[in-house]
Parts: structure tokens; sequence; C-alpha cells
């Protein structure tokens, strides 16, 4: 696989010795002048270390690339996370320490852009075909599996809509990462989730009906 | 719609099945994953079962909170 740049990016500042992170970080990059340029300058370098760290964990995704190519795909994350960050700003509220907050944006972006990278040259295909259930039991647990197996079959196939089982079986079935999803149907992954979750509710729903699931108690429900 | 089969194992059944109730979308784990981790790291054995919930259901939100996790973590050791 080749990882192609996008060009355009620039490297990011040059933290020196000298600098310190700034106590204050929000008032520090809401200001204009020496202190802020320095602190998205030590905001940038935090960014980088996150966006690294979260490349180089998902590596084995990327097997044809070099460390050069990896580099350049965490400093290109940690340039969109820098962005990304610098808009929610003043949604920070102090829930955490802000370097704990700052790292969750570079590691967003760059699980995103390798995930991204991983799949650019793969094919997703979204069907709602045949689905065959296979528990693979043990031989005394043989006419119990395979009851549940027709079960689920039949939960999978009666129980959804189209658009669900297709969401469901392109992200649990063939793996499809669900930002790779997303992208590939121009929605995010918060409506994907939305709706694998509504489809999981229907499939447990099915089953609980036909007496192979337990039925979820609401809270307060004896 | 395609002539292509696909084959549920009993680990895909697990995950086809799973409660994710209560509802936590992946906007709102983002927003509350820094938190979370900082309590997890303060004490291992904090339990958040809406973020438990979301995290065993969402791999995409999982591996990124896992991977805080370890990064704070190593932060916090000196490494």
């Amino acid at each position: 696989m080749t990882i192609v740049g996008r060009g355009g990016s620039a490297p990011g500042p040059q933290v020196t010795e000298t600098e310190r992170d700034p106590d204050d970080w929000v008032r520090a990059l809401s200001l204009e002048g020496p202190e802020h340029d320095i602190a998205l300058r030590r905001l940038h370098a935090l960014l980088v270390r996150a966006a690294r760290h979260q490349v180089w964990r998902m590596r084995p995704m990327l097997p044809g690339a070099g460390p050069e190519q990896i580099e350049e795909l965490a400093d290109q994350a940690a340039d969109e996370a820098m962005v990304a960050l610098l808009g929610k700003l003043s949604t920070f509220q102090g829930r955490s320490r802000f370097t704990t907050w700052a790292y969750k944006f570079a590691i967003l972006q760059a699980a995103t852009e390798v995930r991204s990278q991983a799949w650019r040259s793969r094919q997703v295909v979204l069907d709602d075909s045949h689905v065959t259930v296979d528990l693979g039991p043990s031989v005394e647990e043989y006419a119990e599996a395979a009851d549940l197996a027709r079960a689920a079959t039949c939960a999978i196939e009666q129980a959804l809509t189209p658009h669900q089982r297709r969401i469901m079986l392109a992200l649990l079935v063939d793996d499809v990462p669900i930002d790779v999803l997303a992208e590939r149907l121009g929605t995010n992954r918060n409506a994907l989730y939305k709706t694998l979750h509504d489809a999981r509710v229907r499939v447990r729903a099915h089953l609980a009906a036909s007496g192979h699931l337990q039925p979820v108690r609401r809270v307060g429900e004896i | 719609m395609s002539d292509r089969g696909r084959t549920v194992t009993r680990e895909v059944l697990h995950s086809l099945t799973l409660n994710t109730e209560p509802w936590l979308s992946c906007d709102d784990c983002f927003e509350l994953m820094d938190g979370y981790v900082e309590r997890k790291l303060a004490d291992p054995g904090y339990v958040d079962p809406v973020m438990a919930t979301h995290l065993d259901a969402c791999s995409a939100c999982a591996e990124e909170a896992e991977s805080l996790y370890a990064l704070v973590s190593a932060g916090s050791r000196g490494i």
C-alpha cells in the first residue's frame, strides 16, 4: 500500500528548550503576542506527540508504510487536530488537565487518518444479502447452537430494515471501521453508531421474543 | 443486493446482540473521554457504566480511549 501525502502541510513551529507550558493554556492561546506564540508551539508539540503515539499503535494496519510516511501521517494529523482543538478552545471546562484534553484531539484525528489510509484501496461493499450463522458448536451443544443460529439468522433478516442490516453487517461482520464507512457514505460516526444501536435493540428484542435471549429489565423493574 | 453470503460466528453474534443501553453517542463519548481516563488513572476501580457500555460496543472509541489512557499513563510515569 502506498501512503500518499496530501501536501500543503507545513512542518510545525519549533519548540525551544527554554520555553515552558503555560499555566493557563486557554488564556495563553486566547491572547495575542509572544505568550500566544509560545503556547501555540507548545500545543503543537503536544499534538505531534499524541498523533505519533496513535499512528505507531496502529502501525500494523499500514504494512507498506515506512517510518518516514508514518511520521508524515502523524504530523498531518497533528496539524488537523490543532485546527479542531482551537475551534473548540472555548468549550474546555477544566474537567481534566488541558494536556489530556488536547491529546484526545490528536488521537482521534490520527486514528481516523490511519483507518482511512488502511482502507484507501479497499472496496466497501454494502449489501444485505443472506447471512449464515455458524456458531461452531461442540457435539453436545449442537442442537442448542443450531437453534440459536436459526433464530439469529431470522432476527437479522426479519427484524432489521435493509439499511440497518447493511450497516450492521458492514461494521460487525465485514469489520469496516466506522469512520471509513461514514466517509464513504457521506455521514458521520455518530449517525452510524445510532443505526447500529437501533439494529442491536431490534435483534435483541426479536431474540427475546423467541425465547433465545433474556429480555432487558429496565431500572426499577424486578 | 448481491449474492455474497456472510457467515456470522459466535463472537460476531455476541457483538450483534450487545446491550448498548444506556445510550451514549460517539460525540458524547469523545467529550467525556479525557475526564474518564483521568479518573480511571486515579482509581483503577472507577466504573462509569455509560462510558463502559459505549466502549464495549464501539471499537473505534475504545481504541482511542485505550490509547489516551496509555499516553497519559506513560506521561505520569515520566516515560
